[in-house]
């Protein structure tokens, strides 16, 4: 505790601060991740199917898609921030905190996310596509029993990947006031030129990112069968 | 087996828009399969013969023609309609399409899902395995397993709803010789047991040789040439044919092999080079002997090999034979009178017949 202490200094005075600002990154990011998930996986799953030679081949449906999530994608994040902010007091009824916090972060990651579905998802051999089609498998079936089940070990790793650099997105929404550790790292630690609260907050950021990391690679690695 | 056709193709044309080209990949095609059939269609790769037979379940909606199948207008159905007609239609792939994720029993299974109990379907499952002899691979992944018995699961997947057709698309051509003969052996088992009809994509002979009773050859997008195998071998048509007949049989390596060493045989005038065909009961006449002694013509075999087709021998021989040019065009005749199909070869010709 005497080394935590020495190093530390500002930082081991503010444990409740940390304690409440991992919760805040901790429930932005896990929001974040149910809705951006559910909405990003439909518009992969979307893109894939619709995009040219697809099993619901659609031209229309499919430009649509792919010309909203370019346009989101292009956006960067911190504008995002600041040109949401009236969608954000609709939706929450203040653009300030961290719930506030989640209405960018969704539009920021689910588009991201659902590139990353469309890759995965495209990964699945065409073969097999066909092959399911030619047992009498209808669209449906072909999306969760094929391209879904197929394509698992790619999405987790794809999850994984979306997941930490929401985690980064949240410090960049906390820093302009939606809480969070990257709030913690901005606010308190770098303006108030407390550098080992600032070293401690990514040092939080660090060991839930490994996490992530360790227990994707191991879901992945459980669920491909393909070696 | 009755005459009744299962898969009627009429007047097929697939035409794919590419970036401005148009590429006729099938061109003006009918075919008729009967009940109980095992029909080959061979050709080079490119000749469109993948195209023609994913017409047959809709993978592939042609540009103009009719399509009918078991009765039923294929074209005409709604995609609800189309998915239970593909029930009937089994289909196995070149490279076997496989889902990585599903241990081998899951894989065979996947058809049945939603459509019957669960007990109801591992117990079709084990039956199936069973029957392509893969029983104690049920718990494995597809990765584990060799090329051979990669394709027998997906057999058994194909056969997983009962169909009475299966297509099978290049299925052996990723395989070894050895593994090709165990899995055609299959086929033709499956077809004389369940009476399964057989529609057989390939680009080698020797498969079509093995198994099937019809064969048709295409070409740049059409049918060349067609019939029953035995005919097909026996007298085949257009150069197309022969080439892959000759293939098949092995005649091109061996004609190859005497005009090489054209010069060695040293022909005189009183020599010519011939290869005499001939199918079933003409097999077994004494010729060489029967020639020696009504004509005094010395018969020197080459090479030989004789076929089994259908339980129909086709015989090949390439012989020299000599004697007076009177003897051996009478000798030539005897051999025509008898069936025979003579073919004059010229060594100093290099281009194989």
């Amino acid at each position: 505790m005497n080394l935590l202490a020495k190093y530390f200094p500002n930082a081991v005075t503010m444990k409740s601060d940390f304690v409440q600002a991992t919760g805040e990154t901790l429930y932005m990011t896990a929001i974040t991740a149910i809705v951006a998930g559910i909405i990003g996986m439909a518009i992969g799953i979307g893109l894939i199917v619709t995009q040219p030679g697809g099993i619901l081949e659609n031209r229309v449906i499919y430009n649509i898609l792919d010309k909203i999530v370019n346009l989101c994608r292009s956006i960067p994040f911190v504008i995002l921030l600041a040109v949401i902010a009236p969608l954000t007091r609709i939706i929450v009824g203040t653009a300030i905190g961290t719930t506030a916090a989640i209405v960018p972060l969704v539009i920021g990651s689910a588009p991201f996310y659902a590139r990353q579905i469309q890759n995965a998802l495209a990964e699945v051999d065409r073969g097999v596509i066909e092959a399911a089609e030619s047992v009498g498998s209808g669209p449906i079936a072909i999306i969760f029993r094929v391209y879904l089940k197929e394509g698992l070990a790619d999405i987790i790793r794809s999850s994984v990947l979306t997941l930490i650099s929401l985690i980064d997105l949240t410090a960049m929404a906390g820093a302009i006031g939606g809480g969070g550790l990257g709030n913690l790292a901005i606010n308190v630690g770098y303006s108030r030129f407390e550098t080992d609260v600032t070293v401690m907050a990514m040092l939080i950021i660090l060991v839930i990112v490994f996490a992530i990391q360790l227990i994707g690679d191991l879901l992945a690695r459980h669920v491909d069968h393909t070696a | 087996m009755t005459n009744e056709a299962i898969i009627q193709l009429k007047d097929i044309d697939v035409t794919f828009h590419n970036k401005g080209q148009t590429v006729e990949a099938v061109k003006h095609v009918s075919l008729s399969v009967e009940r109980g059939d095992i029909y080959g269609v061979v050709g080079y790769s490119g000749a469109g013969k993948s195209t023609l037979v994913r017409v047959i379940n809709r993978l592939q909606r042609p540009t103009a023609g009719s399509v009918e199948v078991n009765g039923q207008d294929i074209l005409e159905l709604s995609s609800r309609e189309l998915r239970t007609a593909r029930t009937k239609i089994g289909m196995i792939f070149q490279h076997f399409n496989l889902m990585a994720s599903r241990t081998i029993a899951d894989n065979v299974g996947y058809p049945l899902k939603g459509r019957m109990s669960h007990a109801d379907r591992k117990q079709k499952v084990a039956h199936l395995l069973e029957l392509v002899g893969l029983s104690e691979k049920a718990t494995d992944y597809p990765a584990q397993l060799s090329g051979g018995q990669k394709q027998r699961v997906a057999i058994a997947r194909a056969l997983a709803n009962d169909p009475e057709i299966l297509i099978s698309d290049e299925a052996t051509s990723a395989l070894d010789p050895k593994t090709t003969s165990s899995i055609l052996a299959l086929l033709k088992r499956l077809n004389k047991e369940l009476g399964l009809t057989v529609v057989l994509i390939t680009h080698e002979m020797e498969a079509v040789k093995e198994i099937c009773n019809k064969v048709a050859v295409m070409e740049d997008g059409e049918i060349i040439e067609r019939g029953d195998l035995v005919s097909i071998f026996s007298r085949p048509q257009k150069p197309l044919t022969q080439d892959f007949i000759n293939t098949a049989t092995q005649i091109n390596q061996a004609l190859e092999k005497i005009f090489r060493q054209a010069d060695s045989l040293n022909l005189s005038e009183s020599q010519q080079l011939v290869q005499l065909q001939y199918v079933g009961a003409s097999t077994d006449a004494p010729l060489i002997t029967e020639l020696y002694k009504r004509y005094g013509v010395v018969s020197n075999i080459l090479y030989g090999n004789v076929e089994i087709l259908q339980d129909t021998p086709l015989g090949n021989l390439i012989v020299v034979m000599s004697g007076d040019p009177d003897k051996l065009a009478a000798a030539w005749q005897y051999c025509l009178d008898a069936g025979i199909h003579i073919t004059h070869l010229n060594p100093n010709d290099s281009e194989v017949a």
